[in-house]
């Protein structure tokens, strides 16, 4: 078999998987124009393999948004050429908007994406982020170690996730539901525990460096993307994990009657959003430096918006961690040419408003072409 | 062409788990033993008294009209439905708890009628799906699985137009879905297969490389349990025939003491039609 397998790529037609047939095995009769070789179809150029990635990516919704990724870059990078003063795209400061505003958004994605690949919401998304940061702020500045305070703000998020998690799998209650609810309550929550003022905070030097490094062109918050990206992108399509996750969204009863648990695989989902909302959380407090009650609303719908416009399937079962956050890229950039453009505020929901609306629509075509 | 995909070395912690009992055991022993199996749901008894035993190596047919329990029956078979009264016995033992991770363990694999498969996933993902072969911290070797997925869909299912076990599961037909689903149960040699109307989407090659199959794993002392609507497909290949009506037991009887024609008398007209085809009347 594998002297044959140089000879036939994954285009071979039936005709020539004959021959090869024929060739390796004289005893076979006429059925065997019949016989496919799979085994032996596996991609061996190079161009092959590309294509075969190329095809995945497709299938998980993320090579759309790549391609308009990049186009845009080109053309803001084409405009900026052009016309330096009036469109500043290429300065360090823009970068430095950039690369603080798109890593937390793409990592509130990631944790929305997972969830939902998994078949589930979680509407305190922005509830969850505005009680991490607070936690964060408030033991920090009382004198907690920053590990300390960094501990807690973890734990805050990743319990009152599991909480949602438990409530929805448990009692059997549609995590839409559970979580609109849990929203308004750890809003209150957090005016309970602050009171409706700001808190504020004056990160260390060190912690700056850690969280809000200044690289240069870009800021720290960067590479927290990159790593954190990276290993979920790990978790998401190479771990066992993930695939049980995909499986879940996809079609729970296939996965029970193989005996993967729906409801642990879920509580992991929601978890693995916990800890994406607290480490957003962490990244945003010790940037600003202050945190009040209600600064996380609306960042669960946008959260999901990113990750839908990367092609996370809001059915479940379907997405990648490359596309949810070249979603979350995607529309921050969008703004951020709104912006520089000197566009007047109310554009900039309109625009992303769209661009979701365009996006679902797009999805919608590639899963009618995908079933 | 081997029968058997080539099976994949147990890799990783312990991913491809494979039951050594299914081929150690003497072939007639015991395999899974129902008695007394009775399920409600609500005022209506879907299951009333139903006892059976499948040997080792043994194809049974299980037939009946639409409504008659069948459904209930597989699902209490394989854990996912716990019945109300009766004892569920494998190879003689009753087990602790009876549930769908219990009876996974001791290789009973079902296929259902409506495929069993994510469409959202890839042919590869769906066959390793729950047992992907990993290295210790979990990450799955793809490659690999590529590989011997392909090499399973090349013995075992002859079903054209699969171009890659890449493709996604939804693009797939029916009947290209159904052979991936037996194709992976088949290569996890399972001690016992159950399969719901597996041939309801097949096309005729495609349903006689099935049945062929059925016999082949016979061979290797895997027990099958066939539920069909088609008596000429279950009368080809079934040792021994359950059929049920309104959820009982009406006939449990080997293959050379029945005939097409008593299979067809108690599936279509219950006990009335056995008793009649015995007393040598034909069909009302």
């Amino acid at each position: 078999m594998s002297e044959r397998s140089g000879q036939v790529t994954a285009e071979s037609t039936a005709a020539e998987a004959a021959i090869v047939a024929v060739e390796g095995d004289p005893a076979v009769d006429g059925t065997a124009v019949h016989k496919r070789n799979l085994a032996d179809s596996a991609p061996t150029s190079t161009t092959g393999r590309l294509t075969e990635r190329l095809r995945q990516m497709r299938g998980r919704g993320a090579m759309e948004i790549g391609v308009i990724f990049v186009l845009l870059q080109i053309g803001c990078i084409v405009y900026y050429l052009v016309d330096p003063q009036g469109f500043p795209y290429l300065e360090k400061a823009n970068f430095n908007v950039l690369s603080q505003s798109i890593p937390v958004l793409a990592i509130l994605a990631i944790g929305a994406g997972i969830l939902i690949i998994a078949g589930e919401f979680d509407l305190s998304l922005g509830a969850n982020f505005t009680f991490c940061a607070l936690v964060f702020t408030r033991w920090y500045s009382d004198g907690a170690s920053p590990w300390t305070a960094t501990g807690m703000a973890l734990i805050t998020g990743i319990s009152i996730a599991l909480l949602n998690g438990i409530l929805t799998t448990k009692a059997k209650i549609p995590s839409f539901i559970v979580t609109l609810g849990m929203m308004l309550f750890w809003e209150g929550a957090a005016l309970f525990y602050n009171g409706t003022t700001a808190t504020l905070m004056v990160p260390s030097e060190t912690m700056k460096a850690i969280f809000a490094g200044d690289l240069g062109f870009f800021r720290g918050q960067v590479i927290w993307l990159l790593v954190l990206g990276g290993l979920f992108w790990l978790m998401v399509h190479r771990h066992r994990l993930g695939n049980h996750i995909f499986a879940v969204g996809g079609n729970p009863a296939a996965a029970r009657a193989i005996s993967i648990n729906p409801a642990r695989v879920k509580i992991i989902a929601f978890c693995i959003l916990g800890l994406c909302v607290a480490i957003a959380a962490i990244l945003t407090a010790v940037r600003t430096g202050s945190v009040q009650p209600g600064s996380g609303r609306g960042l669960e719908l946008r959260a999901i918006a990113a990750a839908v416009v990367g092609g996370v399937s809001l059915s479940g079962g379907r997405g990648s961690v490359l596309g949810m956050v070249l979603g979350a890229a995607l529309i921050l950039t969008v703004q951020d040419i709104l912006l520089l453009g000197g566009a007047p505020g109310f554009y900039l929901d309109l625009f992303v408003g769209l661009i979701i609306v365009a996006a679902a629509f797009f999805n919608r075509m590639i899963e009618g072409k995908a079933e | 062409m081997s029968a058997i995909a080539p099976s994949a070395e147990p890799a990783g912690n312990g991913a491809t788990t494979m039951s050594p009992t299914a081929t150690e055991a003497r072939t007639g022993e015991a395999l899974l033993e129902l008695s007394g199996i009775t399920k409600q749901y609500g005022p209506n008894t879907v299951l009333d008294d139903v006892s059976f035993t499948i040997h080792q190596g043994e194809v049974v047919g299980l037939l009946g009209d639409n409504g008659a329990g069948k459904s209930t029956l597989v699902k209490t078979m394989s854990g996912v439905v716990l019945a109300d009264e009766g004892e569920y016995l494998w190879r003689g033992e009753k087990l602790g708890t009876i549930n769908r991770q219990e009876t996974e363990k001791r290789g009973v694999e079902t296929i259902f009628q409506d495929s069993a498969l994510v469409p959202s996933m890839t042919i590869t993902r769906n066959i390793f799906m729950g047992r992907e072969i990993t290295n210790p911290i979990g990450l799955m070797k793809i490659k690999k699985m590529n590989e011997i997925a392909a090499q399973i869909l090349d013995s075992v299912v002859t079903i054209e137009g699969i171009k890659s076990p890449n493709q996604l599961v939804g693009s797939l037909s029916g009947g290209q879905q159904q052979a991936v689903a037996i194709a992976r149960a088949v290569h996890f040699k399972r001690s016992l297969l159950i399969l719901d109307e597996p041939t309801s989407a097949l096309a005729v090659r495609a349903t006689e490389a099935l049945l062929n199959y059925l016999l082949q794993l016979k061979k290797e002392g895997v027990s099958s349990v066939l539920v069909t609507h088609n008596l000429h497909h279950a009368f080809q290949v079934c040792d021994r025939h359950i059929v049920m009506n309104h959820g009982r037991k009406i006939l449990d009887v080997r293959r050379e003491d029945t005939s097409v024609e008593e299979l067809t008398a108690a599936v279509v007209e219950g006990p009335e039609g056995l008793r009649r085809h015995r007393e040598g009347k034909p069909l009302a």
